[in-house]
């Protein structure tokens, strides 16, 4: 906020922001664009975009006139060109949009950042995308990705199911990155027997800079809808830190793995589907094991209970807030250290505390207690430490499982969604629904 | 003031426009917005990221976007990493760390230096570069002093502005479309000083312009030295119409003589376009070809701007170095420094080491200042030394031995050449492999009776052949001395 004095200069001359000003300070005279205020910056300052291009701030002073020499004009963006004819040899892919980076502008003038989606808008920002496909798409949503609830899931399922019950060749998802991997798990669960692949993607770099690396991912995420046959949820990313190559990721076993870097998705004890080369133009698969194109009968299922908390073992939990949680979910990830351990005070530890008892209170209570790995790589195994053992004794979930904690977390909303039964909820979260538990670990998998 | 020739007379009235840009890498600790070294010596690259850049498409229409396409789709860029210079936000993996505070307040000494307005906040900014040399595919700039001037023959040169940004990563090679480029120069802060509108003066006062902004950069004692740490640019125009902008000047010494070539070129052509040249190394000038983007920028979203406190601002204001026309004084009342060496010390990039070195080794000022202004350069020029292989602790070391007499003066030029050639020694071992350090009188006796034994010269033809065995590493009075002494003795 401007201080009064210098508000009520900037109304009296009635300038706004874009006009384009001349301050005269008693020593100099400055010209430039009126830039709007920023939080974190100071009162008693105004900021110019001088002809140069630089925004330089000016500390009000009582000898300064300030004068409009022309008004701004409304920001408008440059329309983008129109789609070309569609190619009738050429396969079909739709991009729904539901925000992030990838679906955002700069606008150059005043530096903030608009959400602009449209095919149009990506089709400027890559040509090349013209060349692969015919392109179409709508903008679902404008959302920060923590934004995402299990709501807007069922709103994109439903509008994927449209697509592929239309005979798209594919369908393309652009989503913010941070819970991009909630989302694409989400989707795999409620998606059953995909006819199509459905490839989610975003960037890491924002499409303002020449680097961003938008280029690269959506013209992976094209090819692999369009020409692959992996009929599955999956995510496109960049593979490395430079231009190479994507990875197209099986979405229940992908995470976000660094806050910041391009080649931040990775695949957690297993190896991606392919590996897609964008000046080639070609995919080199990695599995073969992923749901194919016209295999199985297509539907939705989006049944989900969202009343489930995810909750990270430490030294020092205290059994009375696991204890208060029984009237509040319904069901318990519990991220466990090792192969599957919380703090047990298995020897009697005067000093020690155990939360077994209180995981079983809520087992017993009805509240399914599930556990995955702190250590995102390996699989549990409560069969070698006594109290592991115990553990599997009172009825946790998840011996033998090799999941991702995001992936358990998900996965047991969709469950609850469809039983209550303590029972069918164990049978349930032990079968492997969405390629989430796989039966054996290739060693290449680790830190790949 | 010096008589002129009638040559450059006549030249002067041949009159011109010119402005002047400045670029002066900072001698800071880190780069400007991250934790990496800003050594540039690494030689080895731990690694190389491939990478392609892509056009943004534009809002404003100033940048040719089929240019733009024209010109990355034929180029990949490969980005050599190092160790302890380079990290993740060199590598534009990770946003960049707030603006090193260290940089920021040695721009703002020399904006202070420059009588610059300061700006009550710092706006980090984007300025769209193409050419790959920054990963990002912009660079990050910054105004931190707007319209100051200095003083120069009883006029004000206009200062219009001085940035704080970001260096760009050093090419290497451009072969079949992929250019390489090391990543460790990206991110070194940098300031740029932009002069205004430079009329009425010769092309020898502009390059003695250039030397005093150098001159008042350097004396905050924080600004690089070498081969590339002071790049300028040249923007001459002769007309009123069709300016154009000479690039890359690294030798300030020849930057008269690029103004002066220019200005004749332009004179010889019937209508001059606006164009960017490079500069080679004699001074004359290639055409460049123009990259869209320069004038695209937006502000650096990543970064809040930095309110700049009032009290922030007056402790640099209070602790600015001396000003040069002081220091000038000073080193000559107290150092005993001539005036023309007390010019060349300011100018030199030895400046900082030089004080340091006279304010803490008790060695005559003078001794230093010429080890520092004719010996680098007879070395350098003769001999082909690489003597920016010397680093700080090498010339400490030689005045303190000096100073303590292990070495004499004499010895200098053959133990810099040593210490240049294999610079991993210390000067210790320098002058303990090279036999140089100064002989006691015992040792001296031994040399002087021998060859007066062997050679039952005369005094004076002894002199010559003692000299001839021990130069650098005694002193003449003292053999002079010595053979007049035990002369008597053989005769
Ligand atoms: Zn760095």
């Amino acid at each position: 906020m401007y201080s009064e004095r210098l508000k009520s200069e900037l109304s009296k001359s009635r300038a706004e922001v874009g006009d384009l000003l001349r301050i005269t300070k008693p020593r100099v005279i400055y010209e430039g664009v009126l830039m709007p205020k920023t939080i974190l910056s100071s009162s008693s300052a105004l900021t110019l975009k001088l002809a140069s291009g630089y925004n330089v701030s000016i500390e009000y002073e009582e000898a300064m006139r300030i004068e409009v020499l022309s008004k701004g004009k409304p920001v408008e963006f440059v329309p983008a060109e129109s789609l070309p004819e569609k190619d009738p040899t050429k396969p079909s892919v739709v991009i729904l949009g539901s925000g992030g980076t990838i679906g955002s502008r700069v606008e150059y003038l005043l530096g903030s950042v608009y959400p602009a989606f449209s095919p149009q808008d990506l089709v400027l920002a890559v040509p090349e995308l013209k060349q692969l496909a015919n392109i179409e798409g709508r903008k679902i949503f404008d959302l920060f990705s923590n934004d995402v609830t299990v709501e807007h899931w069922k709103i994109l399922c439903q509008e994927v199911q449209k697509e592929v019950r239309n005979g798209v060749d594919g369908v393309i998802l652009t989503h913010g990155t941070d819970t991009m991997c909630y989302t694409a798990a989400a989707l795999s669960f409620m998606l059953r027997n995909l006819p199509a692949p459905v490839v989610m993607v975003g960037s890491q770099r924002s499409s303002d800079r020449g680097s961003s690396d938008n280029y690269v991912n959506l013209m992976c995420s094209v090819l692999t809808a369009c020409n692959s046959d992996i009929a599955e949820v999956t995510v496109c990313m960049h593979g490395t830190e430079g231009d190479e190559f994507c990875y197209v990721h099986q979405a229940t076993k992908c995470r976000k793995m660094h806050a910041s870097r391009r080649d931040a998705f990775r695949s957690i004890n297993t190896l991606p589907f392919a590996k897609v080369w964008y000046r080639e133009r070609s995919i080199e698969y990695l599995r073969d094991d992923y749901h194919k194109r016209g295999q199985g009968e297509f539907y939705l299922d989006t049944k989900m209970n969202p009343n489930v908390l995810m909750l990270y073992e430490h030294p020092n939990l205290r059994p009375e807030i696991i204890n208060r949680l029984a009237n509040e979910i319904d069901g318990l990830v519990m991220v466990a250290t090792g192969l599957g351990h919380v703090h047990t005070n298995h020897f009697n530890d005067p000093l020690g505390v155990s939360i077994q008892e209180a995981l079983e209170n809520l087992i017993k209570s009805g509240i399914p207690v599930v556990f995955a790995p702190q250590t995102l790589y390996g699989r549990l195994n409560l069969n070698v430490y006594a109290s592991g053992r115990k553990l599997r004794a009172i009825g946790v979930i998840g011996d033998g499982a090799d999941w991702l904690p995001e992936t358990a977390y998900i996965k047991l909303m969709w469950v609850l969604g469809h039983t209550k039964e303590m029972d069918e909820i164990t049978k349930m979260m032990m079968t492997n629904l969405a390629g989430e538990i796989s039966d054996r670990t290739i060693n290449e998998t680790y830190l790949a | 003031m010096r008589a002129r020739s009638t040559g450059q007379r006549e030249e002067r009235q041949q009159a011109f426009k010119c402005g002047l840009e400045i670029h002066i890498q900072l001698d800071t600790r880190r780069k400007l917005f991250c934790g990496c070294a800003t050594t540039m010596a690494e030689k080895e690259p731990t690694g190389v990221v491939v990478r392609k850049q892509h056009p943004v498409a534009s809002e404003l229409g100033e940048i040719d976007v089929a240019a733009q396409y024209e010109f990355l789709r034929d180029r990949v860029f490969h980005y050599q990493v190092f160790r302890n210079e380079t990290c993740l936000v060199d590598l534009d993996e990770e946003p960049p760390h707030p603006v090193n505070p260290e940089a920021l307040q040695i721009a703002l000494q020399i904006a202070m230096l420059l009588n610059c307005d300061i700006p009550p906040e710092v706006h980090v900014m984007r300025k769209t570069v193409i050419d790959g040399s920054n990963t990002a595919g912009f660079q990050r700039t910054m105004v931190v002093g707007t319209s100051g001037f200095l003083s120069f023959k009883d006029r004000e040169v206009p200062i219009s502005y001085l940035t704080l940004e970001e260096d760009a990563a050093g090419i290497i090679r451009e072969e079949d479309g992929i250019v390489t480029y090391r990543l460790n120069r990206l991110g070194v802060p940098l300031v740029e000083i932009g002069t205004g509108l430079l009329e009425g003066y010769s092309p020898e006062d502009v390059q003695e312009i250039a030397y005093t902004i150098g001159i008042i950069s350097k004396s905050t004692g924080r600004v690089k030295r070498g081969i590339g740490t002071i790049r300028q640019d040249v923007n001459i125009s002769v007309r009123p119409e069709g300016r154009v902008e000479l690039k890359g000047v690294q030798d300030l010494g020849v930057l008269s003589k690029v103004i002066r070539t220019e200005v004749q070129r332009q004179l010889g052509l019937d209508t001059v376009k606006h164009e960017t040249r490079a500069i080679r190394p004699d001074g004359t000038s290639e055409f460049l070809r123009p990259l869209p983007g320069s004038a695209r920028m937006y502000p650096e979203t990543d970064l809040p701007p930095i309110v700049l406190g009032k009290d922030f601002l007056a402790k640099i204001r209070r602790e600015l170095p001396e000003s040069w026309t002081k220091k000038l004084e000073r080193f000559a009342r107290e150092l005993k420094l001539s005036d023309q060496l007390a010019r060349q010390i300011l100018r030199s990039d030895y400046l900082s080491l030089f004080e340091k070195i006279v304010n803490s080794v008790d060695v005559e000022p003078s001794v230093v200042a010429s080890a520092f202004l004719s010996t680098l350069k007879d070395l350098e020029k003769r001999s082909g030394v690489k003597v920016e292989n010397l680093t700080d602790q090498h010339f400490e070391d030689l005045f303190k031995l000096l100073a303590e007499k292990t070495i004499l003066k004499e010895a200098l030029p053959e133990i810099l050449k040593d210490a240049a050639e294999r610079p991993d020694q210390r000067i210790y071992d320098v002058v303990k492999s090279l036999n140089l350090g100064l002989l006691t009188e015992s040792e001296l006796r031994e040399i002087v009776s021998r060859v007066l034994k062997k050679e039952h010269a005369s005094a004076e033809k002894a002199v010559g052949l003692v000299m001839s065995q021990v130069r650098g590493r005694a002193d003449p009075q003292m053999v002079i001395a010595l053979v007049k002494e035990m002369s008597k003795s053989y005769r």
